[in-house]
C-alpha cells in the first residue's frame, strides 16, 4: 500500500510536470529568472521606473555594451525610446560568459527582432574591456 | 504484480486529480472568508473551557504618504482597500507587485470606493520625497493610492497585525525580506482575502473578489 501510494504520488507529479513542460532556450529561462521581475514578462518595463528591453532603441544601439551592462549594472540618466530613466540596476557577477551570450541573444533576437546571432567572441571581447 | 501496482497508482492519482479539480470549481462561487483580525478569548463556563473567536477591525494607524498627507484608518472609512508592503529599491519581487497593483488601480479607476495602501518597509531610504518620485514614475495619484512611510516600529507592527511577513535581513537582496502578498480589506475593516501580488492569475482572482465585495455591499 505504501508503495502504491508513492507510485501514485510520482505519477501525479509526472502529470503536473508534463502539463507545465515547454521546451525553452536558456536565454529565455535566464531572462525569466534574472530579469523578468523588473523588466516584466514581455520585456515591456514598468512606467517611467524601469525601461523596456523589448523593442528598445537603447538595446539595438548598444549591442557592443550590453554584456558589460549586465555584468556591471548601470545607473543614472538614460534615454530609452524617447523616455528619460534615472533608475539603478545592479550588476550580475554570477552569470558565465555563455549565459550572458544566450541571454543577450534572446534579448536581441527574440525581443528586438535583430537578425545577427550574438556570439561568444563578442561577449569575451566586451567583458575584457569592462573588467572591474 | 507490477501491472497491478501501476493500475492502482493510476487510479489513486486520477482520484487525487479529481479532488483537486473539484476544489477549483468550488472556489468560483464561494463567499469571501473572514480572515481577521480576530481575538481568541478563553472563558470557563460551568467548569468547561469555552473558546470564543471574535472578529475585530483592522486597528488604528497613522502613516505619511507620497504627498505628505497623513493617512489613518479614517482614510479607509467606507472604502474597500488593497494593501501591501514593499520598498522602492527592492531588486526582486516589488516591481512585479507594483505592475500588478497598477493593473488593479487602472481597472478600478472610476471607483472612489476602492483605494490602495502600500507600506514602505525601508523608512531609512524611502523618504516622502523618494516615494513622491516613485509615485510620479509609476503615474499614480495619492488620491487613490498611498505610498506610505512612518516610524519603523509602527510599520513592522502593522505588517504583523495584517499577518504579512516583513523584516530587515542583511542577507536578502536589497536588505529586506518580505512577502509579496496583497490583502483585501472590506468596508468594515475585515481582511477578506490574501493573494500573491506577483501572480497575474491570483491578482485576476483578487479583481473578481473586489467586484464581489462591492456588489454585496451595494445590496441593503
Ligand atoms: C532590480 C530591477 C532590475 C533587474 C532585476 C534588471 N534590471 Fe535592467 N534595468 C533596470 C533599471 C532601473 C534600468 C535603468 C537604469 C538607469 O536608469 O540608468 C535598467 C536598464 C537596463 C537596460 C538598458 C535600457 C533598456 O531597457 O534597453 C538593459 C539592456 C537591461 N536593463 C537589461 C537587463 C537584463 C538582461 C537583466 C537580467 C540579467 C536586467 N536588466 C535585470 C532594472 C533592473
Amino acid at each position: 500500500m505504501k508503495r502504491s501510494l508513492s507510485y501514485s504520488i510520482a505519477a501525479l507529479l509526472l502529470v503536473l510536470i508534463s502539463c507545465d513542460y515547454k521546451p525553452r532556450n536558456q536565454g529565455r529561462v535566464l531572462y525569466e529568472k534574472e530579469c523578468q521581475s523588473c523588466h516584466m514578462e514581455n520585456g515591456q518595463g514598468l512606467g517611467k521606473l524601469i525601461p523596456p528591453v523589448a523593442k528598445s532603441d537603447y538595446v539595438v544601439n548598444h549591442r557592443e555594451g550590453i554584456a558589460c551592462l549586465i555584468r556591471n549594472g548601470i545607473e543614472g540618466e538614460m534615454m530609452v525610446n524617447g523616455q528619460l530613466y534615472t533608475g539603478k540596476m545592479a550588476g550580475n557577477s554570477q552569470l558565465t560568459e555563455i549565459e550572458i551570450n544566450n541571454l543577450v541573444h534572446y534579448i536581441l533576437v527574440d525581443l528586438n527582432d535583430q537578425k545577427d546571432p550574438y556570439q561568444i567572441s563578442e561577449v569575451r571581447a566586451q567583458l575584457e574591456r569592462c573588467k572591474q | 504484480m507490477k501491472q497491478r501496482i501501476y493500475w492502482k497508482s493510476l487510479s489513486v492519482s486520477l482520484l487525487l486529480i479529481g479532488f483537486l479539480a473539484e476544489g477549483c470549481e468550488e472556489s468560483a462561487s464561494r463567499p469571501l472568508p473572514l480572515l481577521g483580525p480576530y481575538e481568541v478569548n478563553d472563558t470557563i463556563i460551568d467548569g468547561m473551557l469555552n473558546t470564543d473567536t471574535t472578529f475585530t477591525a483592522v486597528r488604528p494607524f497613522s502613516f505619511t504618504d507620497q504627498d505628505g498627507n497623513e493617512v489613518t484608518e479614517v482614510t479607509t472609512n467606507g472604502k474597500v482597500y488593497i494593501t501591501d508592503f514593499f520598498f522602492t529599491s527592492c531588486p526582486t519581487i516589488c516591481p512585479k507587485m507594483k505592475q500588478q497593483m497598477l493593473r488593479l488601480y487602472n481597472d478600478f479607476e472610476d471607483n472612489d470606493d476602492v483605494i490602495f495602501l502600500s507600506h514602505s518597509i525601508d523608512p531609512k531610504r524611502d523618504s516622502v520625497a523618494r516615494l513622491h518620485d516613485y509615485a510620479e514614475k509609476l503615474g499614480i495619484s495619492s488620491e487613490r493610492w498611498h505610498l506610505m512611510t512612518g516610524e519603523r516600529d509602527d510599520i513592522y507592527s502593522m505588517a504583523k497585525h495584517y499577518m504579512i511577513a516583513a523584516q530587515e535581513d542583511k542577507l536578502a537582496p536589497g536588505g529586506y525580506a518580505h512577502s509579496g502578498a496583497f490583502l483585501l480589506v472590506d468596508k468594515s475593516k475585515q481582511i477578506r482575502g490574501i493573494y500573491d501580488g506577483t501572480s497575474a492569475e491570483e491578482v485576476d482572482q483578487l479583481k473578481e473578489d473586489i467586484q464581489k465585495l462591492l456588489n454585496d455591499e451595494a445590496q441593503p
